[in-house]
């Protein structure tokens, strides 16, 4: 499942617009399919800043631990407690209810270096391949 | 790369098939590592283990060769029982660790980690050519398929689809045989999770896909490599190529730093000269390190390779660490005064939690009860040295120790 409005990395995060350059960010549902259990989420404290392609926080399965990555860079304006405590809803609602932080971006135009949906797509059928 | 003859079966249970030592494996099925490890601690797994190498010894010499390049002693195995064991190389590390069956007088089944099949098929038949003859080695890994039961409803599970023949005697390392749809299935109460009940399957290759559909059947569930993992740590139970051979420094790793590997290396009889054998009696009186578990008091998951200090002294590395799932014990008496539940039906009551444990190899060895903290991305994390992460001492369940 590919949200149309989302725009991709492609480790897998997502950027949805929300305005007034703030964009909220997520990990998509082939990402979290290819996690499995996913038991632990390292997440950033509002204030802090964060680059494009930079780190903001750790995934961890009960396999391993992976990287986030910040899809724009800029300062975390909200952290989704919710999801840390309760990851199981990252799976439930991987674009709406599982997002991970918001990012208010210093350069809002860095979204548009991001793929969109229909990239996305043909990146994972040649990643499947 | 390779596949069992349970390849299919994965597919078809939904299996997600990863890369295990050359090996098409599941690491996972639809139900996924935490509900599996989960159904096997309350009712029971199914394992394909069939990528594990099993050798068949035979021959005039076979005990004398068993009894000669193995840390326990053939010698003292009955007919009908099995053991753990190690092959040791002369410096006292492990060439591999393995697990040795004896279904009937003259014939000996090595089961060996897959990721050293091929090491230790040519290591055996270079030292078997060393002694001259009179031992016969047959690699009946693809004539033999191996299944794994693992459970409290495992028994029961098992013997609803037995035929004829009795299950071996409710001792762990028992072994039988018995027979299922018409072919002849060797058993062994052994397994790699912890269970008290447990069971292990040597079945005809062709006669596999029937067993492990016949398994399904009852309900028992499918249990891929992620929760072999998991419920292996969960009971301390050491694996090859983290808590035997090379460390992460990459430094051999002395066999009897870990606890498991007593009961597989036995000094008794002094007359009998085994690879390794100086060094290992050595490690025994001298050793200044071991492999203890832990858990987690902080948050966060450790893994292999993080440091583990006391203070400011760095005292030693994990070698294996995850998360873990478990059934929330109900705080209730039992009529074994062992502070678990009344009666196991009654401890399942559904609540489950998530825990990180590992195991680590650390200077001392520390006792229970020391604390200790662990490098998790750059900070320390508080953990704590236990005995065990899982009590299996009072079957036919296993409780977290938590």
């Amino acid at each position: 499942m590919i949200d149309p409005e989302a725009r991709y990395l492609r480790t897998h995060e997502w950027a949805k617009d929300e305005g007034r350059g703030v964009f909220a960010v997520g990990l998509s549902s082939y990402a979290l399919e290819q996690l499995g259990d996913i038991v632990y989420l390292e997440l950033p404290e509002v204030g802090d800043t964060v680059e494009q392609g930079g780190t903001f926080g750790v995934v961890e399965s009960v396999k391993a631990a992976s990287d986030l990555y910040a899809p724009l860079g800029g300062e975390v304006v909200e952290v989704n407690r919710a999801a840390a405590e309760n990851p199981d809803m990252l799976k439930e609602d991987p674009y709406e209810e599982g997002w991970l932080i918001k990012i208010k971006a210093s350069n809002p135009s860095e979204f548009e270096d991001l793929m969109d949906a229909r990239e996305y797509k043909q990146f994972l059928e040649t990643e499947a391949e | 790369m390779k596949r069992t003859v349970l390849y299919d079966c994965h597919l078809e249970c939904g299996g997600r098939l990863v890369d295990f030592a050359g090996w098409h494996m599941p690491v996972q099925y639809q139900k996924g590592i935490l509900q599996e490890h989960l159904e096997t601690r309350r009712s029971a797994g199914l394992f394909d283990v069939s990528h594990m190498g099993r050798f068949e010894i035979t021959g005039r010499r076979a005990l004398e060769f068993l009894r000669w390049v193995l840390t326990n002693d053939a010698g003292a195995l009955p007919v009908g029982r099995a053991h753990y064991t190690l092959l040791a190389d002369e410096t006292g590390g492990a060439i591999d660790d393995a697990y040795l069956y004896r279904f009937s007088p003259e014939q000996w089944i090595l089961v060996v980690n897959a990721a050293n099949t091929y090491k230790d098929w040519e290591y055996l038949r270079r030292k078997a050519g060393e002694m001259g003859g009179g031992i016969q080695l047959k690699n009946v890994s693809e004539e033999l398929a191996m299944i794994a039961l693992q459970g409290p409803q495992s028994e029961v599970m098992l013997s609803g689809v037995v035929e004829s023949g009795q299950l071996p005697e409710p001792k762990r390392n028992a072994l039988g045989t018995v027979r299922i749809a018409g072919c002849e299935v060797l058993v062994g109460r052994t397994g790699y999770t912890g269970e008290p009940v447990c069971f292990e399957l040597f079945v005809p290759a062709k006669a596999a896909e029937g067993l492990w559909c016949l398994l399904l059947e009852r309900g028992v569930c499918p249990v891929g490599l992620g929760a072999r993992d998991t419920l292996r740590l969960e009971a301390s139970l050491p694996l090859y190529g983290h808590e035997y051979g090379r460390d992460v420094m990459g430094q051999e790793i002395p066999i009897l730093a870990c606890p498991a590997a007593k009961v597989g290396v036995n000094l008794k009889d002094p007359e009998r000269r085994f690879i390794g054998r100086e060094v290992l009696e050595e490690q025994s009186k001298t050793l200044k390190k071991g492999i203890c578990a832990f858990r987690v008091l902080g948050k966060g998951v450790v893994r292999a390779g993080a440091a583990v200090f006391q203070g400011l002294r760095e005292i030693g590395r994990v070698t294996s660490g995850t998360v873990v799932p478990y059934w929330v014990p109900r705080e209730v008496s039992c009529p074994h005064h062992c502070g678990h539940g009344t009666g196991w039906e009654a401890h399942f009551s559904g609540q489950t939690a998530q825990r990180a444990i590992g195991l680590a190899m650390l200077e001392g060895p520390l006792g229970a009860g020391a604390l200790i903290e662990i490098d998790l991305r750059g900070r320390r994390v508080e953990a704590e040295v236990v005995k065990r992460n899982l009590d299996n001492s009072c079957g036919p369940i296993t409780f977290a120790v938590v």
